[in-house]
């Protein structure tokens, strides 16, 4: 068997369509995920029992169904429900923040418990505000301990976008499975997709290496 | 009137009381040392004046403003109430100009220049104007209690409080640190002190509380308690602190 080059150049401009929704969906998916974990994370661990129970609902619900599902979910039964209509990668999107979201309220709650109480004391002997307290004393300490295991899931969350394909959203996966059904050059194509992927996250992984390093504590 | 003025105060967590009702007053220039065994209540009763820990009953004021106040009543006290912890917790993200600096920027909200200013001058006194970009974790731990009590004098309280201020410390960095206690209560500030250390108290204190199961039990001038120990459970404390 022989490797068809001309196969690859002739998919890449498709298979480059293809990137630039699958980075679309997943910076969407990265902050929507970041900013909704922030605010079921601060739930769970200081909202007391009337906040933290919905969030920790949300979360065991996230967690304990598959993302396929998911996204199924919104982007079949949701409309049903609600009467309304969303496109294919609305739904991708939305369903990737949901999903993110939770993982990161689990991580962000650690973080935050594993700042020392003598932190916030003396935040708060100053005479600020809790919330004042939470964003210039504790936050800066817990993002330092929430980025190791913040950046694992952003991998994650950058291959999860490959599912989207099962409602036909046209990321990157998908538009491999399309091209190879045309050409049936499957190691050509999912050679080439692969190693898409792998450049994407290690270049990912560099920079959250590189920011890691530059925030260290002294 | 009285700097701090504790009324039927008292603390309970759960069964356990951990201050009984106490009224105590104390002026304003006044040097209080507390003392006692631990789990006497000491430092709960230091957490109760600025109100890390909240009143079971009783009521008890800082500069006529009570503790049981609304939420901006006690951020007030905290304003004028500075606190230094027995494990320094300094911001270890921050170096200790920053640290300084922290407290006129986000609790007075001064400008970053105006903080710069204080916490400069600050640093100066408490002499470490040679380590102002250092990271708490670079300092030793006399030099980290020192920006601890320059980061507490920077938000410009009326009183001061210790709890414990040397007891994390190796006996030879401990005496940097008393020196600047000493030298801010010769400059007139109210401060209430819980140490173990005699030594300060008799110096420098103007009024040695002595503190036990929950109980203020003596209440005196620390030269006449230190001299003639007024009780046997004071008597057998000073034993084993000496």
């Amino acid at each position: 068997m022989s490797f068809d080059w001309s196969a690859v150049f002739a998919a890449f401009p498709d298979l480059l369509l293809g990137l630039r929704l699958t980075i679309l969906i997943a910076l969407a998916g990265l902050g929507g995920g970041v900013a909704l974990g922030i605010l079921a994370g601060v739930a769970l661990t200081y909202g007391g029992r009337l906040a933290a129970a919905p969030a920790q609902c949300y979360v065991a619900l996230i967690r304990g169904t598959p993302i396929v599902v998911q996204v199924m979910f919104v982007y079949f039964a949701l409309p049903i429900m609600m009467n309304i209509r969303i496109s294919a990668t609305s739904a991708a999107i939305i369903t990737l923040i949901i999903n993110a979201g939770a993982y990161n309220a689990e991580i962000i709650r650690g973080a935050l418990e594993a700042v020392p109480g003598g932190l916030r004391e003396a935040g708060l002997a100053m005479g600020l505000p809790f919330y004042k307290v939470l964003a210039h004393v504790i936050a800066p300490i817990a993002f330092r301990r929430a980025l190791p295991a913040m950046g694992n899931q952003f991998v994650n969350l950058v291959k999860d976008t490959s599912i989207f394909l099962v409602i036909g959203v046209g990321e990157l996966t998908r538009r491999g499975q399309e091209i190879m059904a045309e050409n049936f050059r499957a190691v050509e194509i999912w050679t080439a997709v692969a190693c898409i992927y792998l450049l994407v996250i290690s270049a990912l992984a560099l920079g959250l290496r590189v920011l890691e390093r530059k925030v260290r504590l002294q | 009137m009285s700097m701090i003025e504790f009324q039927q105060a008292s603390k309970r967590f759960g069964q356990h009381v951990v201050l009984h009702p106490l009224d105590l007053a104390i002026g304003q220039g006044e040097v209080a040392v507390v003392v006692g065994p631990s789990g006497s209540g000491k430092s709960t009763m230091l957490r109760c004046i600025n109100g890390l820990e909240t009143l079971s009953a009783g009521d008890l004021r800082v500069d006529g403003i009570s503790v049981l106040g609304a939420p901006r009543d006690v951020r007030r006290i905290r304003l004028e109430a500075g606190m230094v912890f027995q494990q320094f917790n300094l911001f270890p993200n921050l170096t200790a100009l920053q640290n300084v600096m922290f407290g006129p920027i986000r609790a007075r909200g001064q400008t970053k220049a105006e903080a710069r200013e204080i916490a400069e001058a600050l640093l100066q006194k408490v002499g470490l104007s040679q380590r102002m970009q250092h990271y708490p974790s670079q300092l030793s731990g006399g030099q980290q209690q020192r920006v601890a009590i320059a980061r507490a004098l920077a938000v410009q309280p009326k009183l001061m409080l210790f709890d414990e201020p040397t007891s994390a410390l190796d006996p030879e960095l401990r005496q940097e640190v008393l020196k600047v206690m000493q030298t801010l209560a010769g400059e007139g500030m109210t401060m209430v002190v819980v140490t173990h250390e005699m030594g300060f108290a008799q110096r420098v204190g103007s009024r040695l509380l002595f503190m036990e199961a929950g109980r203020v039990v003596h209440d005196g001038k620390p030269v006449d308690m230190l001299s003639a120990p007024p009780g046997d459970r004071f008597r057998e404390f000073l034993q084993h602190v000496h």
